[in-house]
């Protein structure tokens, strides 16, 4: 009976291997809802994008932003139909708050946070019992570590020119100022009134003022990235404070031969002739030096070390923040650099070196907080019905060691300081108080002025506050940034407090 | 155990004779069942009422009442009929039902507005009426059809009418979203490919069934494979033509896959032979690769599905947002009436009525609520595919398998479209989505699913296959 | 949490539940469903015990375990093969579709009986129906477990 008992074999085990399958498929089914309504619901139901947050966004109060001091920075009005919208308290505070547009949607903080001022986030166990109450919504007011005066007079100090100022505690990661110019007015865009026509502006405004140049622009360094490979360098034990390099004098004049490639400098008429050392190089901003240090160190150790401090990747941070990179990373040679010349030019902020000017604070933070990196912050407390959380402080890792981050606190502080340092860097300092940083000047290769940059901390001896400015191809950087940051933080140190 | 004769005498001289012919059969089952569904769906109502009018009370109970009525009216008219059918099936689908209609009482009821008589019906008006019309289609079937020759002796004729509605619709039909899926003829518009479903179903289960025996020959070898001879696999290239048709003509991903998806697990239960599934699957990923090529609006489909927060406002809206739907449902969902946050009056998703159900019922029965719903559906399947097998022969077996087959994949299609598991094709959720034309169709189903499981009723017609088997085997002993 | 508030919550559970309390009474059949008919796929398939036979091949009180399809005739290569003089070479086909057993007269001769009456082409018979081949009569009993 071997015929039949093929072509005739019953229907039924077959029957039972479709059930199977089809049984493993809706398992799968039942997985992927699982997945999307548990594994994956806070994220989606808090998104700016989730329907029920914008839904909410037109009904339910949002919750005030308040400065360190009180000032409230965000608040709602009602227009003619009930429905509320946004008014900030000026345009100095646009980069940093954002604005929540029932039209354009939300930028920063008030995207960050959106969850939070609608009332939609808490924790599982509360959402879950919210769902099904008749009071869904507890709004949050966010407490800033932001100093609206300070953030004032950081956008004042800019004025017209294209730029940015980061402050902040080394000692917290509180973020004091963050101010980028041009800046917008917010209130317009959130105002359903004048939105459109605020928004189609801005939009085709050549100078961009909706770019938070602060965390988002991605600027040419200079030599306010020698700190950077200072601190590669002395962390990973390539150079001391006392290394100096014979040929480093004769270069001066003749230009210093990397890989056939000369890299030239020659702007230090009174030191020429001397092997300087370090906290010397760093007065003078020796470029050779510092590009006889990068190669002593190794792409390597200068990537890694950057790594450290938040280059490579967003920083972790209350607002999106462009990745700052040391190198391309398209070449073979350690770190990712295409040869030693690029390593080279890098190692003074040239090359393909790209960072932000809140990276650049984090650079400086890391020396004035005795090498360890706070994570920067800036909402510090949630106020809700059922009171107030704080935030609190974040290391971020230590970078190198306290010893190696007094020497190069102290080498800042001659580049400030110094009786050549001051020649340099005229107008950094703050009467009363001894201020550590380093100016930088960024070539852009054509025509144009050089990014005008500066970074530092004052005291130096018990740092309080950390600065970064940036100002867009306004000339050297000490004689543009370095005078707004003396401005800023004799502003902060002696009246702020 | 029997109950006696009707005790009601004749009133009229022409009634006994049907009166006669009488023999009610009760159905605790189904009763105990339907009385189960009864209670959900009150307390489902009580619940969704709760959240529109702020206090405890059933919500639209007219709308509930004629529902239930309806399915009450089934039951008796089933254990009147004194059949000795399936008494699960109608439970579940009646389940079903009812969460359709308590998900389209709480849509905006201005999604679909129709005018019947002088008079204008909401989404949920029209949805009653078409659930109602699809318990009579299927009670009906249940008890009315005790034979099936008129399926069986005419496959061929039904797949020339499938043939028919697929040109028709192509010359005819009227576009909407770029799918040529609906035909209006007069006033009556409807979706042709929910039929065409059905009368695929019969017609493969007539071929099948009739060149079962053959199709498991051996006599062909290709590389690994062993094959039925080559002129039995016309089918299957017909088959894969008319669906790779179907999206050229129709632009109808869904409906292509699930005519193939059913061929194949069909193909299978008859045969047992990977080998053709697997050439039916290469078949259908090259056909699927050719399509991806030549026209943009399924590459656009497969862009989405990737990765459909690349566009969150434009191509990839209604899937984010029906996954933004389940995550706002969580486990416990927001209850009925509590999520579907309405932007300026309407839902976040356009289509939620037809494409979206699930994610809709996601939200607000949360991910317990789905998985219940996702049994329902396993649970038709089994009671499809065990009918099947107890069928007195192949072709029943075949075609109560092709049927389940057809309510399993299609929920399969759709429910992995709303997850993002596959991606998102226009098919609709069976007994849950809006519209006639899929209610009425898969009403279809299960009243010949209920008819097929009676086996009380004419024996099948003699066995055919087996003297066509008898002729081979001689073939081989001499 | 008002009251209005717990009644609600108690209430979207309860619906919940029922559901579920729904789909476990349909598992709850569908299994006992599956338990009855696997005792029955145990059941079959039956058997022909053989009642009468003048000839002797097959002998009387002979049982034969029956496939799903088991051709019966004089010929050889027939299952159950009939030596009787009325019997054709390929008589009849007793099968087993679905859950019922059917004989299908192959043309033969002299026709095949069940209970007595001739069947034309095909038709059903139950446990304790009996068959008639030429002389030789059987009756269909189920197999014992």
């Amino acid at each position: 009976m071997l015929g039949p008992a093929g072509s005739n074999r019953p229907i039924g085990p077959t029957t039972i291997h479709v059930a199977i399958l089809l049984s493993v498929a809706f398992a799968i089914l039942a997985g992927a809802a699982g997945y999307w309504g548990v594994v994956r619901s806070q994220e989606l139901a808090r998104s700016p994008d989730d329907a029920a947050v914008i839904a909410a966004a037109r009904t339910v109060p949002r919750g005030r932003i308040l400065d360190r001091d009180g000032t409230v920075l965000a608040r709602n009005e009602a227009d003619e139909n009930g429905e509320l919208f946004r008014v900030y308290i000026s345009a100095t505070v646009s980069q940093v708050v954002g604005y929540a547009s029932r039209i354009y949607g939300r930028a920063g903080l008030e995207r960050t946070y959106d969850a939070e001022l609608t009332g939609l986030a808490g924790d599982p166990l509360t959402d879950a019992f919210a769902k099904f109450g008749a009071e869904r919504y507890d709004p949050k007011d966010l407490t800033l570590s932001l100093s609206y005066d300070l953030q004032k007079a950081a956008i004042a100090a800019l004025g017209k020119q294209r730029g940015a100022v980061v402050m902040l505690d080394p000692r917290t990661g509180e973020v004091l100022a963050l101010a980028s110019t041009p800046t917008y007015a917010a209130s317009k865009l959130a105002d359903p009134a004048t939105a459109a026509a605020t928004f189609e502006a801005l939009r085709d405004n050549p100078a961009q003022p909706l770019l938070p140049r602060a965390t988002l622009g991605r600027y040419v360094p200079g030599s306010v990235f020698k700190i950077v490979t200072a601190i590669a360098g002395l962390g990973s034990g390539a150079v001391t404070p006392e290394t100096t390099y014979p040929e480093q004098p004769r270069a001066e004049r003749g230009g210093l031969l990397v890989e056939g490639f000369r890299v030239r400098d020659g702007h230090h008429p009174e030191t020429g002739s001397e092997a300087l050392d370090f906290v010397g190089a760093t007065e003078v901003s020796c470029n050779l030096w510092y590009a006889l240090t990068g190669i002593e160190t190794g792409g390597e150790a200068l990537v890694d070390y950057a790594r450290r401090m938040g280059f490579g990747a967003p920083i972790p941070f209350d607002l999106p923040t462009a990745v700052s990179q040391v190198t391309n990373g398209n070449g073979t040679d350690p770190g990712g650099f295409v040869d030693d010349v690029e390593l080279a030019n890098a190692a003074y902020g040239q090359a393909e070196t790209f960072v932000t000017p809140l990276q650049m604070a984090l650079v400086a933070a890391t020396v004035a907080n005795d090498g360890e990196l706070m994570q920067p912050r800036l909402v510090t407390a949630m106020t809700g019905k059922n009171g107030t959380r704080a935030i609190g402080a974040e290391s971020m890792g230590r970078v190198l060691s306290g010893a190696d981050a007094r020497a190069i606190s102290e080498a800042m502080v001659q580049a400030v300081e110094g009786r050549l340092g001051r020649r340099f860097t005229s107008g950094a300092t703050v009467a009363g108080v001894t201020v550590a940083g380093k100016s930088g000047t960024a070539e852009l290769g054509g025509s144009g002025e050089p990014h005008s940059w500066f970074i530092g901390f004052a005291p130096a001896e018990e740092p309080e506050v950390v600065i970064a400015v940036l100002v867009e191809q306004a000339g050297r950087g000490g004689e543009v940034a370095a005078p707004i940051a003396g401005q800023l933080m004799t502003h902060w140190l002696r009246g702020g407090g | 155990m029997t109950v006696g004769a009707p005790s009601a005498q004749p009133v009229a001289p022409s009634l006994p004779r049907v009166l006669g012919q009488i023999h009610p059969r009760p159905r605790w089952q189904e009763l105990r069942l339907l009385v189960l569904v009864a209670v959900a769906l009150a307390i489902g109502s009580v619940s969704l009422g709760a959240v529109r009018t702020g206090t405890f009370g059933l919500y639209d109970p007219w709308g509930l009442g004629i529902y239930l009525g309806a399915l009450f009216a089934s039951h008796v008219a089933q254990v009147l009929a004194g059949r000795r059918t399936d008494q699960i099936l109608l439970p579940t689908v009646a389940m079903l039902g009812g969460l359709s209609l308590l998900l389209m009482e709480r849509l905006p009821q201005e999604l679909v507005v129709q005018r019947f008589f002088g008079t204008a019906f909401g989404l949920a008006e029209v949805q009653l009426i078409w659930l109602v019309g699809a318990i009579v289609v299927a009670t009906t079937l249940g008890i009315v059809v005790r034979s099936d020759s008129w399926l069986r002796r005419y496959k061929y004729t039904w797949a020339a009418v499938g043939v028919g509605l697929l040109l028709l619709t192509f010359v005819l039909g009227s576009e909407i979203n770029g799918q040529r899926l609906t035909l209006q003829i007069g006033p009556i518009a409807g979706q042709p490919s929910e039929l065409l479903k059905v009368i695929l179903v019969v017609f493969l289960a007539g071929y099948l069934s009739e060149n079962r025996a053959l199709l498991v020959e051996q006599d062909t070898r290709v590389g690994p494979l062993r094959l039925p001879p080559l002129p039995y696999l016309a089918p299957m290239v017909a088959m894969w033509a008319i669906a790779l048709g179907i999206v050229v003509v129709q632009r109808d991903l869904g409906a292509a896959l699930l005519f193939f998806g059913v061929f194949l697990a069909l193909l299978y239960a008859a045969t047992g032979r990977v080998s053709l599934v697997i050439i039916g699957m290469i078949l259908f990923l090259l056909g699927s690769a050719a399509m991806a090529n030549l026209f943009a609006h399924i590459q656009t489909r497969i862009a989405i599905w990737i990765d459909p927060f690349a566009d969150p406002l434009g191509a990839g809206y209604q899937v984010i947002q029906a996954l933004h739907a389940f995550a706002r449902g969580g486990l416990l969902g927001m209850g009925l009436g509590g999520g579907l946050p309405e932007i300026a009056g309407r839902p976040p998703i356009p289509e939620i009525h037809t494409d979206f159900p699930l994610a809709a019922l996601g939200e607000e029965l949360g991910i317990i609520g789905v998985v219940a719903i996702l049994g329902f559906y396993l649970v038709i399947i089994q009671r499809g595919l065990r009918i099947g097998v107890a069928a007195a022969d192949d072709f029943r077996s075949l075609l109560a398998i092709g049927l389940a087959l057809v309510i399993g994949i299609q929920a399969f299609i759709i429910a992995a479209g709303n997850l993002k598991v596959l991606p998102l094709t226009g098919v609709t959720l069976p007994f849950i989505s809006y519209g006639g034309s899929s209610l009425l169709a898969n009403a279809l189903v299960v009243g010949l699913l209920l008819a097929l499981s009676d086996k009380g009723v004419e024996p099948p017609p003699p066995p055919q296959s087996l003297s066509r088997w008898r002729r081979l085997t001689r073939r081989g002993a001499a | 949490m008002d009251g209005f508030t717990l009644v609600l919550w108690g209430v979207r559970l309860l619906f919940l539940l029922l559901l579920y309390l729904f789909l476990a009474r349909v598992i709850r059949a569908l299994l006992r469903d599956l338990r009855a008919a696997a005792r029955e796929t145990v059941d079959r398939p039956g058997r022909l015990v053989v009642l009468e036979s003048p000839g002797g091949e097959p002998a009387v009180g002979r049982s034969f375990g029956l496939d799903v399809i088991t051709p019966l005739g004089r010929d050889v290569n027939n299952a159950i093969v009939i030596d009787d003089q009325f019997a054709s070479a390929e008589h009849a086909v007793l099968t087993y579709r679905g859950r019922s057993w059917y004989l299908e007269d192959l043309g033969s001769t002299n026709g095949s009986y069940i209970n007595g009456q001739p069947i034309d082409g095909v038709a059903a018979l139950g446990y304790g129906d009996e068959v008639q081949i030429g002389q030789v009569r059987f009756r269909l009993e189920r197999t014992r477990t």
